[in-house]
């Protein structure tokens, strides 16, 4: 009774569900053998790429594309080709929950980056954990890694970033701070933070404001925290909402000094800051510093190597995230090199790093501590007529 | 005392923009019961084609005039396409598909600009501070071109023929056609002053919001909101409708807490729809722009 076109459809669709039914198959079957020692490895990165991380997820994404084409180039990894598959989150959590998802159950992956954000890497974190993948997040928040088995990441923990802004609190002889923060992860936790930290130096913070990663108007947090009439005051979020809360800062009138994070590095804050950014005070990356760095610095010779070629590539000096991009796929190739693509190998290696020098800082991991940076990888910057400038200590 | 002034400034500022985007709602809704979710889109197409324009070297003047006539083409490209072919058009078709629109040109967007947000170089003027309140240049131009565009838009419908005739496609649609007007060519001009409205808010947004190919979708969102405020058919209810939620969002964030800024619209938007669904202005839900 069936017409032909009816008949095809009838055909097609029973050819479509034996094929699905086949990859079910071989799918299942390959989770149990040991891992491939030929054919490509294959590395999985979850980034920002849009919605309100993009100023980050960007470069990150520009970043693993030019290491992975330079690494294939020179002929992958012991012979074998680097496959690199980065899929966007919208700078959601559930974006980043489902990507990682696909990232191991369908392509496989051998290794996960990303994610650009505290609050995506933080959706990743139990499902790497639970599928026993290595991840490497790029993200700041240092609850990330807090307690991990799997998860490992690369920009420098929020509490060293604090620790850097209460030590030249202390030493300016402020007490009380001002915080407006970042609401989504980014931000959780860093009142607590800088009130434990500041503890030893009678510091602490007596009002915090929070604004949406995505927001545009800064005037409600800005009026309060004039209101409050701290000493010093910090912003705390990614551009543009961070070069944003810079202008409102200095539209009101508020004439202490504020701190910024290291979430700021890139051109997108200072051009939305503009003239706004001069005189604040940030901990950041050896990166954005890069031409005043001396020429004895452990890190001048990786960093200049790295911004060359991204500039060379994209026409533009590579901001932070950049950077924390490069040390994550840097640790991911030699984890895949020294270890094979074994997780648990891949695991052990990670933790053993020492003393890597990357753009971010120098690494050196423990069982205790998945970051591996200290204070020592931030310096303090401060913005001089649009242009990140080195605090001479 | 001045915090007080200062939010009400920047919900000023803020609600203009909103007021802006509730008038282009109005105006195609009054003229053919049309709601057209593609309203936002309209202004961050503007600030990105502006932007880009800016970007190839033209002064900021020609660039954000380049800006008004390419979505003004749009918009009317798109009633000509998706609108206009559709036989029997509802409100809830219309809805669908200029839903369907909307991601099409966010999609589109996100492809041509990338995703990073940008902004305009704000219009020329200094900041300055009156009474411990500081007011950005821009605040004032916002509000001054979106008081004279609004002037503009009522002037057109209450006085001119050709704003009369609109009005008669709105209220009488039969007999509108029994005297020789064109409800599709009513249409069509609706949509060319929707699209030049949202154009002129995503300009003046965009040097103090920046602007990014999904800005549309808040934007697009409260302005709907402050046209329900006045039944979504009259435009001077749309213009006092966008400033007082604006006004509102930000003494919500100041007193209450920030986090509530964007749940105020919803709210707003539920309680109308409740309690006075022909909007809060108008004495009767009949009565048309």
């Amino acid at each position: 009774m069936l017409r032909s076109p009816h008949r095809k459809a009838v055909l097609a669709l029973t050819a479509a569900t034996l094929i699905l039914a086949g990859c079910a198959e071989e799918q299942g079957g390959g989770d149990e053998g040991t891992p491939e020692e030929t054919g490509p490895v294959v590395i999985g990165a979850v980034l920002d790429i849009t919605g309100a991380g993009a100023s980050l997820g960007v470069p990150e994404r520009d970043t693993l594309e030019l290491l992975a084409e330079q690494l294939n180039a020179d002929g992958g990894i012991d012979g074998r080709e680097v496959e690199l598959i980065i899929e966007d989150n919208a700078s959601t959590e559930d974006g980043a929950a489902r990507a990682i998802n696909k990232l191991i159950t369908e392509d496989q992956v051998d290794i996960i980056l990303g994610a650009s954000r505290t609050g995506p890497s933080l959706a990743m974190r139990p499902v790497a954990e639970s599928a026993e993948i290595p991840m490497i997040s790029l993200a700041a928040n240092q609850a990330i890694v807090d307690g991990s088995e799997w998860v490992f990441k690369t920009a420098q923990n929020d509490s060293v970033v604090i620790e850097n802004i209460v030590a030249d609190a202390a030493d300016k002889g402020y007490s009380t701070l001002g915080l407006a923060r970042d609401a989504s992860g980014f931000g959780e936790g860093v009142e607590e933070l800088f009130n434990s930290i500041g503890e030893e130096f009678g510091i602490s913070v007596i009002a915090t404001e929070s604004f949406a990663p995505d927001a545009t108007d800064f005037t409600a947090q800005m009026v309060n925290i004039r209101d409050a009439g701290a000493d010093a005051n910090i912003i705390w979020g990614i551009p543009p909402a961070a070069g944003l809360a810079q202008v409102a800062y200095r539209q009101l009138g508020i004439e202490v000094p504020v701190y910024q994070s290291h979430g700021i590095g890139n051109q997108v804050f200072l051009d939305t800051a503009g003239a706004a950014a001069d005189g604040l005070v940030a901990p950041l990356g050896r990166l954005v510093v890069r031409d005043q760095l001396p020429d004895d610095d452990p890190q001048k010779e990786v960093i200049t190597a790295f911004a060359d070629a991204y500039e060379a590539e994209y026409g533009a000096g590579p901001s932070t995230f950049a950077g924390h991009a490069y040390d994550g796929f840097q640790l991911a190739v030699q984890a895949l090199a020294e270890a094979g693509t074994d997780g648990q190998a891949m695991r052990e290696y990670l933790e053993g790093v020492t003393d890597y020098v990357g753009v971010s800082g120098t690494f050196t991991m423990s069982a205790d501590d998945h970051s591996g940076l200290t204070a020592e990888d931030l310096v303090l910057v401060t913005v001089e007529n649009g242009e990140f400038t080195l605090i001479e200590s | 005392m001045s915090d007080f002034f200062q939010l009400v400034v920047a919900g000023l500022s803020q609600g203009a923009i909103y007021a802006l985007i509730a008038m282009g709602f109005a105006a195609i809704f009054s003229v053919s019961e049309i709601i057209n979710l593609a309203q936002g889109e309209f202004a961050a197409m503007a600030g990105l084609v502006a932007l880009s324009a800016a970007g190839a070297g033209l002064p900021l003047p020609v660039a954000m005039l380049v800006a008004l006539v390419s979505v003004a083409i749009v918009a009317v490209v798109m009633q000509r396409l998706t609108i206009a072919p559709v036989k029997k058009m509802t409100t809830l078709t219309s809805i669908i598909l200029t839903l369907g629109v909307s991601t099409a040109l966010k999609a589109l967007m996100l492809l041509i600009y990338g995703p990073e947000a940008r902004g305009l170089p704000a219009l020329p003027g200094s900041n300055f501070v009156v009474a411990g309140v500081s007011v950005r240049a821009q605040d004032l131009w916002i509000l001054g071109i979106t008081l004279v565009v609004a002037g503009a838009v009522v002037f057109f419908y209450d006085r001119t023929v050709l704003g009369k005739a609109l009005r008669a496609c709105a209220e009488q649609p039969v007999a509108a056609r029994l005297v020789g007007i064109s409800p599709r060519k009513a249409t069509t001009l609706a949509f060319l002053i929707a699209g030049l409205l949202g154009a002129v808010a995503g300009l003046l947004a965009s040097p103090i919001s920046l602007t990014q190919w999904d800005s549309g979708l808040t934007l697009g969102l409260k302005g709907f909101v402050a046209a329900t405020l006045g039944g979504l058919v009259s435009i001077r209810a749309a213009v006092l409708g966008g400033l007082l939620l604006g006004v509102l969002e930000a003494l919500v964030a100041g007193y209450i807490d920030s986090g509530f800024r964007d749940a105020v619209a919803f709210v707003v938007l539920i309680v109308v729809l409740v309690a006075r669904p022909g909007g809060v202005f108008s004495r009767q839900a009949q009565a048309r722009v």
